[in-house]
């Protein structure tokens, strides 16, 4: 079964705001679990969420792993990117849509802030 | 870790965070705090709100000053760091910085790049769900209801506080 990884971002009016995200689904890419990793924005940039899914689709995914790209729980994780997904699901019966926990949610962000907070600068 | 820069041994973090109007939307970060305050990766791990959600900024800081804290590390949670880290957490900072002299307080850069990051995503996609458990996290939410009307799931057949309000009428 062809899977396809597709993360879920807010969008920016600053399209420069994303430039970090895309570094870091670079890195997924690399990994090469994924044969196909798609980003989708919720907001402000392209592609949509829904583009982004029939990307996806078109290349071949029969599985979709959607994974929120946001920090906390706020009515985009726990409402607006259900219902997107749940309309993917019914447009494309035939895929199988998941939807991933949500990135501030890992343990490994724990990590992350330790190192952060050993580089603090004084300026 | 790059071996030229100073590590800066702070025995408090602060996480500084945006907050929300939604109930039981810092739990997540309160119990980031305590599991890495648990795990020793400071004495002191806390969280300190910029808005909507308590304790703001500076009663963190107050918190950690009176346990003890002498070198805090702020660490901005957020993925971008815009004005919210750039401009208003220095100013907040700068604040503290003068109420507690004898504390030395630095910031931390946001989360930003890491290739930990990618982990954690394809961490997250190993627990992917299927439909039926995909409003899990709202109903969540609603188990930590503060009866906040501003909360947006206030008034709604989700929010514990409103459904108890309408068995009293």
């Amino acid at each position: 079964m062809k899977k396809a990884m597709l993360v879920m971002v807010h969008g920016s009016p600053r399209p420069i705001a994303n430039t970090d995200m895309y570094s870091v689904v670079d890195v997924v890419r690399e990994r090469g679990l994924y044969p196909v990793v798609e980003v989708g924005f919720m907001e402000c940039n392209e592609p949509s969420i829904p583009e982004a899914i029939v990307r996806c689709v078109e290349q071949g995914a029969q599985r979709v792993v959607a994974v929120p790209y946001f920090l906390h729980t706020g009515n985009h994780v726990t409402d607006d990117l259900p219902t997107l997904l749940e309309q993917a699901q019914a447009q494309y019966p035939n895929v199988e849509f998941l939807m991933a926990d949500y990135l501030g949610h890992d343990p490994l962000l724990a990590d992350i802030i330790l190192e952060r907070a050993a580089q603090a600068q004084v300026g | 870790m790059n071996v030229g820069i100073m590590i800066f041994m702070s025995d408090a973090i602060i996480l500084f965070s945006h907050g929300s109007v939604l109930c039981g939307a810092g739990q997540n970060l309160a119990e980031l705090a305590a599991r890495m305050e648990a795990r020793g990766d400071a004495a002191i791990v806390d969280v300190g709100y910029l808005n909507y959600t308590e304790p703001r900024f500076p009663e963190t800081v107050r918190r950690c000053v009176e346990r003890g804290a002498k070198r805090i590390a702020v660490v901005p949670y957020f993925l971008v760091a815009g004005k919210f880290v750039k401009e208003d957490l220095p100013s907040f900072v700068a604040a503290a910085r003068e109420k507690y002299p004898d504390v030395e307080i630095r910031m931390a850069d946001a989360i930003c790049f890491h290739p930990t990051l990618a982990d954690a995503l394809l961490a997250c996609a190993d627990r992917a769900r299927e439909p039926g458990a995909w409003r899990d996290t709202k109903a969540q939410a609603a188990s930590y209801c503060r009866a906040s009307a501003r909360c947006p799931l206030y008034g709604s057949e989700d929010c514990p506080a409103t459904r108890a309000a309408e068995v009293v009428v």
